[in-house]
């Protein structure tokens, strides 16, 4: 049995792997969030360009944004490793893989933050 | 070395048989995921025209509402409840719970999907 279930792989190491499964759930839990508030608060959702400027004028939505692309950024990062990682990856491959999800992750961070300030100024 | 790469070990990733039911879960969940991951880079791509003002914005909603691009949208929709209720499945397993009825969860969370799916391509093309 104990061979059936998820468990970090050979250089993942346990506290990412452990982030990894952690922020899955905590997207499980934003994802049904971003959703009703996209679709049910928003009346007949964000269609509009307008539709979007008002959405954001709503307290706490551009946090809740930020924060669940955060969570989904660095979950996919992880994943993609993941896959990476059964390659077989030699050391000086995962070197380069870890700096680039690294890059990767704050430019598209910082990227969704700086477009939600945007959109939350107008 | 039992799991270096070769050749013929990916010529057998498309060999469909000899799977069990565990496999295909891990397929699914590996084809969801690179599904997903691509989503989130046109998803935030396309986020940027909000910056680029109205006109940006508005043409490419008008885009998005063709039946090609919704049917898209559904299969994400479809990848996200297959990922997330599968992945609720392998976070639970990984701390012990439940592992000894993992097959039984796996196809029920697949009933599951199947019929939220439904219910969302019912809501997209015909409600909405």
């Amino acid at each position: 049995m104990d061979g059936n279930i998820s468990k970090p792989k050979v250089q993942e190491g346990v506290w990412l792997w452990l982030l990894k499964v952690l922020f899955g759930v905590a997207i499980a839990v934003l994802i049904a969030v971003h959703f009703i508030v996209n679709h049910l608060v928003a009346d007949g959702g964000l269609l509009t360009y307008q539709d979007v400027i008002n959405y954001y004028k709503i307290p706490g939505i551009a946090a809740m944004e930020i924060a669940f692309l955060i969570f989904v950024v660095i979950h996919a990062l992880m994943g993609t490793r993941s896959i990476f990682l059964d390659l077989n990856p030699s050391e000086k491959m995962l070197k380069i893989i870890n700096w680039g999800m690294l890059v990767l992750g704050v430019a598209a961070i910082a990227y969704g933050i700086w477009l939600a300030q945007v959109i939350a100024g107008r | 070395m039992e799991n270096s790469p070769s050749s013929s070990k990916f010529m057998r990733w498309f060999d469909p048989r000899y799977r069990q039911v565990g496999t295909w879960a891990f397929i699914l969940n590996r084809v969801t995921a690179i599904g997903l991951t691509v989503y989130l880079v046109l998803h935030l791509f396309m986020l940027g025209k909000l910056a680029q003002g109205p006109e940006a914005y508005d043409s490419f909603i008008a885009l998005a509402k063709t039946p090609l691009i919704k049917f898209g949208e559904l299969l994400v929709v479809a990848a996200g409840i297959l990922h997330g209720l599968n992945g609720i499945r392998i976070t639970l397993n990984s701390f012990g719970v439940l592992v000894r009825y993992q097959k039984q969860i796996f196809i029920i969370l697949l009933i599951l999907s199947v019929t939220a799916i439904a219910y969302f391509a019912y809501f997209m093309f015909f409600l909405a």
